[in-house]
């Protein structure tokens, strides 16, 4: 690590801020609290170690100060006869120079942020915030939300955990298979956020990307038996190794089809396929989606996919969620591995689903099925009705372009 | 630490007209309920319709007292518990068995203070004060403290009356819990019918409706707040 700057200084922030909250948390059972007294700490290491040198081990000499400081409050307002934080001072500090933050103290923030009392959003924000380290303004700026209205959730939440007495520890054995769900969830959420942003210009956010899959692997790590925790990881890995290239140089989205394989990541697809060869025994809903983003993954070319491994991907998806897009999704599926008539009797046992009325997806799924069993004519008709509903710009010009090339054909 | 969790409910069905076969069968599911977790139990009540209940409103100075019932909302607090429990997580636990959690949601909200009550008699009443949510006083607050005092006050002056009660943390405390096909679902915040939240309750004994009525107008109100009086079932009767 290079010394003296704050740049650096941002660094070790990033890497050390939410195991020090986790152990100072777990000291004084008040996270807030203890974020003030990281923070402070940080604020000391910006003022002295640039004149005084740096410490051999910046984390720990952070989460040493904010200890520090969060016992000194706690005397302060037992002083004022605060009987709520007292307990806290029976234990005495421990006075070693240099303490490693404890596994356990992390893996228990991240179930606290996570607890199912909190609404999701609250238990991203809180995630990126008190683990990941992320600053309100950086939450702000991933979710396209205002400052004030992250800022709020946050605050909410922490008070929430304070006055409702949400416990600040790893669930017991009998409430840890109820809790793993949403602990991953959390994490999914922030991935797919960024990997297909719902909201703004721009239809990938890397940074939230990375963030999930960071959270992934320290969940995997905190968590190695948990096989769900492996495949949601594998499965991150794997969409994310095509990250680079689902948008053209001018922002164009690129059909899997048509993206230039040997630029997808390959280290990414490595790990991800190592991952999902040691999560084969988890039962949820990752799994069977990290298996079709394998199969992707693993094809040399579009023709030579395994679309049978998709199909059955697919198949198992629907074992856990009962989706009319999966279904959709199932149906190319389906045309791919068993002729695109086949796809399109598959797309009919769905199209009258009502939740998917007033989408473009069936007519535009339709319609490419059309488009390639040589059915030109029918393909246009399906693409103008798609382009009748269809919201999103991008998916508009991507529909106008197909239908030009069917009408050609026609012609 | 104490949780208030109130179990909300329709009010048109049989199980919630005491004298019904129904309801008898619901007060022995919760006394099934009691005599597994009775330890933890440190209160409650159950309550008749709202159509008896006496409604008293604070507007512009003025202290309003009318019959009820009070709103056209189909679903009505029915009843309530008080647990002691460690953590949400064990209020939860609890709460989850509850029967109200299966065709309706019950709300866990933790109590700031709680005055524990002997078992409920017939001539017990329950006030239940309501505040829009946007105006609840976070404890600890000058404007909490100007209000406790004039609790305060009044239970000072109705101390011969008084059988019980407590103050609750704000609304963004609460949890919804519902079962809903054996699964738990556990919803941030109060339950979401009502645009009104508790935020105090009160038990007194009242020989009459209208000595009842003469408490509950006395009871502290924040303008544009309501008591909403409703009287216990006795369970043992």
């Amino acid at each position: 690590m290079r010394h003296g700057s704050t740049a650096t200084i941002d660094a070790v922030y990033r890497a050390e801020f939410g195991r020090a909250v986790a152990t100072v948390a777990a000291l004084t059972g008040d996270i807030g609290l203890a974020e003030d007294a990281v923070q402070e700490a940080f604020a000391d290491a910006v003022r002295t170690w640039p004149e005084r040198g740096w410490p051999t081990n910046p984390g720990a000499w952070i989460t040493t100060g904010a200890r520090h400081r969060a016992l000194d409050r706690l005397r302060r307002e037992s002083a004022r006869a605060d009987k709520e934080h007292g307990a806290a001072l029976l234990r005495p500090p421990v006075e070693e120079a240099e303490v490693s933050p404890v596994t356990d103290d992390q893996l228990r923030m991240i179930f606290t942020c996570c607890h199912p009392a909190l609404s999701p959003p609250s238990q991203v924000a809180l995630t990126l915030r008190l683990v990941c380290g992320l600053r309100t303004a950086e939450i702000a700026r991933l979710f396209l939300q205002p400052e004030h209205t992250v800022a709020q959730r946050l605050s909410r939440a922490k008070a929430k955990i304070r006055q409702a007495g949400i416990p600040l520890r790893v669930p017991p054995p009998h409430l840890l298979a109820d809790r793993v769900p949403v602990v991953l969830a959390c994490v999914y959420l922030v991935f797919t956020e960024g990997y297909s942003a719902t909201s703004g210009q721009v239809a990938v956010r890397a940074e939230l990307c990375d963030e999930a899959i960071r959270l992934g692997r320290l969940v995997c790590g905190l968590l190695p038996g948990e096989s769900e925790a492996r495949a949601l990881l594998a499965l991150m890995l794997l969409q994310d190794s095509r990250r680079a290239q689902r948008l053209s140089d001018d922002e164009e989205l690129v059909p899997l089809e048509d993206q230039d394989r040997t630029r997808w990541n390959r280290p990414a697809i490595a790990a991800g396929l190592s991952c999902l060869n040691a999560a084969t025994d988890a039962t949820g809903p990752y799994l069977a989606q990290a298996r079709i983003a394998a199969a992707h993954a693993s094809a040399p070319s579009w023709s030579e996919t395994d679309w049978h491994a998709v199909l059955s991907g697919y198949d198992e998806l629907l074992e856990h969620i009962e989706s009319p897009v999966i279904r959709v999704n199932r149906a190319v599926a389906v045309g791919f591995a068993h002729g695109f008539p086949a796809g399109l009797a598959a797309l009919d046992e769905v199209a009258t689903d009502p939740r998917l009325a007033g989408t473009h997806l069936v007519s535009a799924t339709r319609a490419d099925l059309l488009r390639r069993a040589c059915r030109p004519r029918e393909a246009a008709e399906h693409y103008r009705a798609a382009l009748a509903s269809v919201g999103n710009e991008q998916a508009r010009r991507f529909l106008t372009r197909r239908l030009t090339e069917v009408e050609n054909r026609i012609l | 630490m104490h949780y208030l969790v109130t179990l909300v409910g329709r009010e048109d069905t049989p199980a919630a007209q005491p004298g019904t076969p129904e309801f008898d069968a619901e007060v022995t599911r919760y006394a099934e309920f009691e005599e597994k977790e009775g330890a933890a139990v440190a209160g409650g009540a159950a309550l008749f319709p709202s159509a008896e209940a006496i409604q008293v409103r604070r507007a512009g100075g003025q202290t309003l007292v009318t019959d009820g019932p009070f709103t056209e909302q189909a679903e009505v607090v029915g009843g309530f518990y008080v647990f002691e429990a460690a953590d949400l997580d064990e209020a939860i636990r609890l709460a989850r068995q509850l029967p109200a959690v299966d065709s309706d949601g019950v709300e866990v909200r933790p109590l700031v203070e709680w005055m524990p009550h002997d078992t409920p008699r017939a001539d017990w009443w329950m006030a239940l004060l309501w505040e829009s949510s946007a105006a609840v006083v976070e404890p600890g607050t000058p404007e909490w403290d100007t209000m406790a005092a004039e609790h305060a006050r009044f239970g000072e002056k109705y101390a011969d009356a008084l059988r019980g009660g407590g103050a609750l943390r704000p609304p963004s405390t609460a949890t919804t819990v519902r079962v809903r096909d054996g699964q738990l679902l556990l919803t941030d915040g109060p339950y979401p019918e009502f645009a009104e939240v508790i935020d105090r309750l009160y038990l007194f004994a009242a020989e009459g409706r209208d000595r009842a009525a003469e408490i509950a107008a006395a009871i502290p109100l924040g303008d544009g707040g309501r008591a909403e009086v409703r009287q216990i079932v006795d369970l043992d009767a």
